[in-house]
């Protein structure tokens, strides 16, 4: 974001997000959830969502709050703000996500300790408008979903053989038609539902998008040479 | 990035003028935080209750009791450890069902039960609440894994003799799981300790006594 | 001006990663043989089928990596790996358990790392502790011998049956000598009560006993590891080290305690400790360069897997205690480093007046 104009450019924020500036894949930020709940494509995208709320309001907040915040203070003040914000996130599905909840609730105060948001407030939204926050802190919430809902699919399916397991009690019975069984009879593999697998299946799918970014970066100078960008 | 090239008044730079900004953040969140709260509060004590509800359900009769046994308790006094709670489950006026919590070290850590118990001392149901065993091996006393435990059903100390408590390697009834036999035996043991439990300290009068005595309690805590 | 060639003053070793690889294979194979021999045909097939799919992945991804495939898959280390791997399981245990290994321990053990000499961790191990933990129930299955051509052992066509087939025959699973000790202990019975007649050594010592499929000869697995540090392919330190903390802890314990703790022998002789000690711990890649640092990593090893079998959650720790000291190995090798030639030990140069100084000493003393 070192444009001169200063003009934000929302399809360069959301390509960085998604995919350019992952903050799973390429930042490598936010492990520590993304392994702790990732052992089923249903629970990660939950947490995935909880934190893509999380790194919206935290964006929309600090952007709103950086004319106040002084520039000594600003990292504890973020840090109450992103707690502020997770704590009633937290409240509220305890109240009205019970099940999700259940689940995930050891590791929804831990979003507080999600480098990720932090990264962006100071990185992002302190710098710039509040609009392009918001954009910026979906683009990057949901590459963060897109990351988590990625891994967890690929260990449940090598894990345990289903996909998208207890999809009702996160998205309520109609959406039961997600939960499937992919292979039937089968006796599970342990060690990808356990944390170790997430370490291995992470490393897999870095390694695999390494590739596909040099593949495509290869047929995109042989076609048409990049312009200079600012 | 802020105030770049711009003058500031002096008063900014002043370590006062910080905590005061930090001060004023903290208060606000501070309020949010008890609003979000207070308006939480609620639901969140329902979804506990429910919760209880519902692995109370999962031990009782079916349709067999008609008051709400989360609500109608009575705690056990137990020596030195934390009083056992007692959920009773009633048809009319008249106790059909006792349900408790039981706590059996396993392979590794507690295994929590939560047990049904008709009056004449019958097992309805039995359910393992929390547990860390081994999984692939030990898990099978999950009911989602493995219908093993639902051979508890209808078993008493009456239809089964103290002796034959325990799992078949040791002389016992049960089935233990191959690779694992620890498990198993912690789960019957528990069970057996359970029924005992019901058995010896659970004779009607004294539970009587007990029940009076908590819903006087009871009454007194309302205002 | 005539001029005659003379090579450069190199010497030339004789010892290559293939020639290793294969006395390696040469002091394992009495022991292999005679597990292969005990466990009958369904022990050939897993040890077949781990070998060969080893070869496979191995190839495969060095094809991937654009390697040489023929130069480097023939050199006997995925060979070698997928051995050891082998005989650390359950004679019994179906196909997929050694492909899925083979898988874990080649791919993922060593080819991602970059490859032999790149691993950080000993691949069978990472192999053999991925399929524990993941699959208990089959890695816990141990088999009585049934040696080949033996009354009622499974034959050739049972054999496979067992491996690729799932078959089951009742009668000859039961529990490993450690994994009964552990669960009669649970039981709040003492050592007395357990074995009633004191230690059997003679199952453990020639392979008679419950266990892994190359694991449970003691005796013959240490004759090939005497062997390996005769011909100076080990260095006696790790060995050493790694039986010497075992018995000196078993040894401590037993003392405080004989009813509750077995003796030396009872650890020396059971499980996996004598192959992890000769074969596993040693492995000179995952493994510490100095003496001094070989001597730590074999103890810490030992103590690691006493500590395992008598407090922790599985009954035989060797795996993991050779996992956990790999990665303190390069911590070793960084505060224990070997003398670099006119340097001493801190890696300051030895000035020129201490070196003369030396000399005149030594001649004095001549």
């Amino acid at each position: 974001m070192s444009c001169a104009d200063n003009k934000p450019r929302y399809r360069e924020l959301w390509g960085e997000g998604l995919w350019n500036n992952n903050v799973v894949f390429s930042q490598m930020l936010a492990l520590c959830p993304l392994l702790a709940v990732t052992g089923t494509a249903t629970n990660g995208l939950g947490m995935g969502l909880v934190s893509l709320a999380v790194f919206v309001i935290a964006n929309l907040l600090v952007s709103m709050l950086r004319g106040v915040i002084p520039s000594e203070v600003r990292i504890p003040a973020f840090v109450l703000l992103i707690a502020t914000v997770v704590t009633l996130v937290d409240l509220m599905m305890n109240a009205w996500l019970h099940e999700l909840h259940k689940v995930l609730g050891l590791f929804i105060p831990l979003i507080v300790t999600n480098c990720a948001i932090l990264g962006r407030a100071e990185a992002y939204a302190y710098k710039n408008p509040v609009l392009p926050s918001v954009v910026d802190g979906l683009a990057m919430g949901l590459g963060f979903t897109l990351a988590l809902v990625v891994l967890g699919a690929s260990r449940e399916i090598v894990g345990s053989g289903t996909l998208f397991a207890n999809a009702h009690l996160l998205l309520g019975s109609s959406f039961a038609f997600l939960e499937t069984t992919l292979i039937p009879n089968y006796g599970g593999f342990l060690l990808m539902i356990l944390p170790p697998g997430a370490f291995i299946m992470l490393g897999f799918i870095v390694a695999g998008k390494r590739v596909l970014d040099r593949r495509l970066k290869a047929d995109h100078s042989t076609q048409t040479p990049q312009p200079m960008s600012c | 990035m802020i105030g770049q090239g711009v003058l500031k008044p002096s008063y900014t730079q002043r370590p006062g003028f910080f905590a005061g900004i930090l001060g004023m953040m903290a208060a606000l969140a501070g309020t949010l935080l008890v609003m979000g709260f207070v308006a939480t509060k609620e639901d969140i004590e329902l979804r506990a209750r429910e919760d209880l509800q519902r692995s109370l359900a999962e031990v009782l009769p079916a349709g067999g009791y008609d008051n709400d046994p989360s609500a109608d308790f009575v705690d056990l006094p137990r020596g030195d450890q934390p009083p056992l709670r007692i959920y009773q489950a009633r048809l009319g006026e008249q106790p059909v069902a006792l349900a408790f919590e039981q706590a059996e070290p396993g392979y590794s850590g507690d295994i929590r039960l939560v047990m049904g118990v008709s009056m004449s001392g019958d097992i309805i149901g039995v359910r393992v609440l929390s547990h860390t065993e081994t999984p692939g091996l030990g898990d099978k006393i999950e009911l989602a894994k493995d219908d093993w435990v639902l051979g508890f059903n209808g078993l008493s100390l009456t239809k089964l003799a103290e002796a034959r408590w325990a799992v078949k390697k040791d002389g016992g009834e049960f089935d233990q799981f191959s690779g694992a036999t620890i498990t198993p035996r912690a789960v019957v043991k528990g069970v057996k300790r359970g029924l005992l439990l019901q058995r010896e300290a659970l004779g009607a009068a004294q539970l009587e006594a007990l029940q009076i005595q908590s819903s006087t309690e009871r009454m007194e805590d309302k205002p | 001006m005539s001029q005659t060639l003379i090579s450069g003053p190199h010497t030339l070793a004789s010892s290559t990663v293939s020639r290793t690889m294969l006395w390696v294979m040469v002091a394992l194979l009495p022991a292999t043989l005679w597990g292969l021999y005990l466990f009958g045909w369904p022990a050939i097939n897993l040890f077949a089928i781990t070998l060969a799919s080893a070869l496979l992945f191995e190839a495969a991804c060095l094809y991937l990596a654009g390697r040489p495939v023929q130069l480097t898959l023939f050199d006997g280390s995925a060979l070698l790996t997928a051995w050891l791997l082998a005989m650390s399981l359950p004679p019994w245990a179906p196909w997929w358990v050694g492909v899925l290994g083979s898988f874990i321990a080649i791919v993922i053990g060593k080819q991602v790392f970059g490859g032999l000499g790149h691993n950080l961790f000993n691949p069978a191990m990472v192999a053999r502790v991925a399929l524990l933990v993941s699959f208990p129930l089959q890695l816990t299955s141990w088999t009585a011998p049934a040696p080949l051509f033996a009354d009622g052992s499974p034959g050739f066509i049972d054999g496979l049956a067992i491996t690729f087939g799932g078959l089951q025959i009742d009668g000859f699973s039961g529990a490993s000598l450690l994994g009964e000790v552990k669960t009669e202990f649970t039981t709040g019975k003492v050592l007395s009560e357990i074995m009633p007649g004191g230690m059997e050594y003679s199952g453990p010592l020639w392979g008679h006993t419950y266990g892994s499929l190359g694991e449970t000869s003691a005796l013959l697995i240490l004759a090939g590891g005497l062997l390996l540090v005769t011909i100076g392919l080990i260095n006696w330190t790790i060995p050493a080290s790694m039986l010497g903390s075992v018995a000196l802890l078993a040894t401590l314990m037993n003392l405080v305690d004989p009813e509750h703790y077995p003796d030396a022998g009872f650890h020396l002789f059971s499980g996996a400790l004598m192959l992890g000690a000769f074969f596993i711990a040693t492995d000179m890649v995952t493994s510490p360069n100095t003496w001094s640092g070989q001597l730590l990593f074999g103890a810490g090893c030992g103590a690691l897997v006493y500590v395992i079998r008598t407090w922790g959650g599985y009954p035989e720790g060797v795996a993991f205690a050779v996992l956990l000291m790999n990665a303190l190995t390069p911590l070793i090798d960084y505060y224990i480093k070997p003398r670099i030639y006119g340097r001493d030990r801190r890696g300051n140069p030895l000035t020129l007046d201490k070196v003369e100084g030396d000399h005149r000493a030594k001649e004095g003393q001549a």
